[in-house]
């Protein structure tokens, strides 16, 4: 790392020098994000012990632009990593550097990068700064547009891992063909069609995994590990459909207990829409499709593609506080969503409208048999048959203009966890949620926004499995806002029934252009929180807690 | 790393002395929602000023924020000529559900999508809903971050003196 920063401060040295003087014009662009927490241990909410007292991350992104061409690096400190963060990224240096030129017909970046292949399900270099997630690759990325509607992407690179880069070499290349760009004759159709294929391949180094049926012998582990993905984008007027199916080889890892099965994962989303009525619904089946570029790595970390949840991302407390994440050994699902626009002026409508939006989904395993462990295919699944279920939720929300100083929005959500989706097999928790959102306009400086949630569950809590969530759940949010520069919120959560834990909170904020300065103190679950005017993960945190972000 | 913290201090006193706006920037791949690949080149309004919003199907400001200005969005174009130019950085998780979000809701903006958050990261945005207003040469002067009803007044007003200048 040591040698990087001393290139890096020659290189951005002579730029910024030339740059001094006006000969090379161009702008330094950027952004510093800080976030601390002073946190109290408790074993009630489930914040540990911090021996520091203080933990800190902070990060700047530092972006040169000059025309076409841009160099940037990114500056990243965990002293130490706050909750949540793991705690290998512990330290400070340069986490991240690269130089691009960026031309009409042809992108060329070296250094880190992100870059993603369709919807990502054989490759997605991405970073997640609040999960603290970042899996750019270093090494070079080529993208051509030799005329237009045809994209052709290349490129190879190693992952980053926290501080370092894992082992496995990642190569990748993708083509993407826009019909009504290359096709004069359809420039114009109401039919619209983009189809995409790409090829991804790893490789990495032997190792020796024993045979656990006989210890004498060791797994042949394939060193290269290939996976294609085709894919299409097809619309005709107000309908649309989108698909997406992907198939890796053999690739025996921790990840699915080091079994030889070869992995499928395949996506299809239909929609209609016009002005004020839409509908989409998305069907998904994934087998043994975690595709990382180290064998060993069983983490958050070097995973090569992104297999989404595709359930609604709720944003409220309760609606959210049971999310569900992807089984990327195997799952299917359905999700379906619409959108109503009851009309202006109609007896539902008012005088304002009135905005309903619909959500259902239902995601389960496969139903499969298992055939042996490490070393063998591992399990058969029974065609497109689902096994057992995963989550189910349903949700309806109501939002309506009361009047030009009043805003209601109610929602009712139905949920069914499974929590072996977690890692710990239990029965079922079945969950009801009413929320209320009232936003009052006082005047053009004030506004006052009122939420009350309620969770009816049939969990309990217990302490062997010491799940923080389980029972019945109230709570309440008062928000004010002094014009778009100030804010103060006052929250509280509280487990009425079966259930152990009051999260009160207070936040005040300042914004003033891009830069936003906000104050906690309380107690704060982990997930998405909205308030005062922005969304952002958060992690749990017991105490005093601060974030500054800036750009510039 | 006193190389490294003085390479920082020259760029930031360089970045200073040359405090002109900065140019949006082109050549950046973003989809549009037919699914094909454009340049953030193509983001065009013939001289006149732009607003760039990002937004998220998930994020409540960011749709309070879209919906407030709806209501005005036709009174702003013919009074500055303005348009607003809306970038999803939804993920694969909810990419698909963007055009039906944007025709349920009736928003007659022209949407992107920013998959992989390139664009984001070019704009230096590190929370939504963060806006910005391009001048007529493309010159990015001004940006906020955070969305509450009664602030598009504010956004109005720069609009206007961008629009005004474009007329000069």
């Amino acid at each position: 790392m040591k040698k990087h920063i001393t290139l890096l401060a020659l290189f951005f040295a002579s730029i910024a020098g030339v740059n001094a003087q006006g000969i090379m014009g161009g702008h330094v662009t950027g952004n510093i994000q800080l976030d601390g927490q002073i946190s109290r241990s408790d074993s009630i909410i489930g914040a540990q012990d911090v021996p520091e007292m203080l933990l800190l991350n902070s990060r700047a992104d530092i972006l040169y632009t000059n025309g076409n061409f841009s160099a940037g690096m990114r500056f990243e400190a965990y002293q130490n990593p706050m909750l949540g963060f793991n705690i290998k990224y512990k330290g400070a240096g340069v986490a991240n550097y690269f130089a691009a030129y960026n031309g009409e017909k042809l992108s060329v970046t070296a250094g880190n990068f992100y870059e993603q292949f369709g919807s990502g399900m054989i490759l997605r270099a991405y970073e997640d700064r609040y999960l603290g997630l970042d899996n750019s690759l270093l090494g070079l990325n080529v993208t051509l547009r030799p005329f237009d509607g045809v994209t052709i992407k290349a490129l190879a690179g190693k992952q980053r891992y926290y501080w370092e880069y894992g082992d496995g070499l990642v190569r990748g290349i993708d083509g993407e063909v826009n019909f009504n760009s290359i096709i004069k004759s359809m420039s114009d159709s109401k039919l619209r069609l983009t189809m995409g294929a790409g090829f991804v391949s790893k490789y990495q180094d032997d190792q020796t995994i024993v045979y656990p049926y006989n210890p004498a012998y060791k797994l042949n582990l394939p060193l290269n590990v290939g996976a294609g993905a085709v894919r299409a984008d097809l619309s005709y007027g107000n309908w649309g459909l989108q698909a997406e199916y992907a198939h890796k080889g053999q690739d025996p890892s921790i990840m699915n207990d080091y079994i030889y099965r070869e992995g499928n994962a395949l996506m299809i989303n239909a929609t209609y829409s016009q002005k004020g009525l839409s509908a989409n619904i998305q069907a998904k089946y994934v087998d043994n499709i975690s595709f990382k570029s180290v064998r060993s790595e069983s983490g958050e970390m070097l995973y090569i593609n992104y297999i989404p949840a595709i359930t609604k991302q709720h944003t409220y407390a309760f609606l959210s506080m049971y999310p569900y994440a992807t089984q990327t050994t195997g799952e299917m699902g359905l999700q379906g969503d619409v959108m109503y626009k009851i009309k202006k002026e109609t007896l539902l409508g008012g005088k304002y409208g009135t905005d309903i939006h619909l959500n259902a989904s239902v995601i389960t395993s496969l139903d499969s048999k298992r055939i042996g462990g490490a070393g063998t295919l591992g399990y058969e699944t029974n065609g497109f048959n689902p096994g057992e279920l995963y989550y189910a939720d349903a949700s309806l929300e109501v939002a309506k203009k009361l009047s030009s100083k009043y805003k209601l929005t109610c929602t009712y959500g139905y949920q069914i966890f499974n929590p072996i989706v977690e890692g710990h097999p239990g029965d079922l928790h079945h969950n009801h949620v009413v929320v209320g959102d009232l936003t009052w306009k006082i005047n053009k400086k004030n506004v006052l926004r009122f939420e009350a949630e309620w969770m009816g569950s049939d969990s309990k809590y217990s302490s062997d499995v010491d799940d923080k969530r389980c029972g019945d759940w109230i709570m309440g949010l008062v928000e004010y806002n002094f014009t778009s520069a100030w804010f103060v919120s006052v929250s509280d959560q509280y487990a009425y029934k079966d259930g152990i834990g009051n999260y009160y909170n207070l936040s005040v904020g300042y914004t003033h252009g891009a830069t936003r300065f906000q104050l906690g103190y309380g107690k704060q679950r982990e997930g998405l929180l909205c308030i005062g005017g922005v969304c952002r993960q958060v992690p749990a945190s017991n105490g005093l807690t601060f974030s500054l972000t800036t750009s510039f | 790393m006193k190389k490294f913290i003085l390479s920082l201090v020259c760029m930031t006193i360089a970045s200073i002395a040359l405090a002109q706006n900065a140019q949006m920037p082109q050549n950046i791949s973003i989809k549009a929602l037919d699914g094909s690949t454009v340049q953030t080149s193509a983001i065009q309004n013939d001289g006149k000023p732009m607003i760039i919003s990002f937004w998220a199907t998930w994020c409540k400001p960011c749709n309070r924020e879209l919906n407030t200005i709806k209501e005005v969005y036709e009174e702003w174009q013919e009074e500055t000529g303005v348009k607003l130019v809306a970038i999803s950085i939804d993920d694969a998780r909810s990419a698909n559900r963007v055009k039906p979000w944007v025709d349920g809701n009736g928003w007659e903006y022209e949407v992107y999508l920013d998959p992989n958050q390139d664009f984001k990261r070019a704009m230096n945005v590190v929370n939504v809903p963060h806006t910005f207003v391009i001048n007529g040469k493309g010159e990015i002067i001004w940006q906020h971050t955070s969305f509450v009803e009664g602030s598009e007044e504010e956004l109005l007003e720069i609009v206007k003196k961008a629009a005004a200048e474009t007329d000069k």
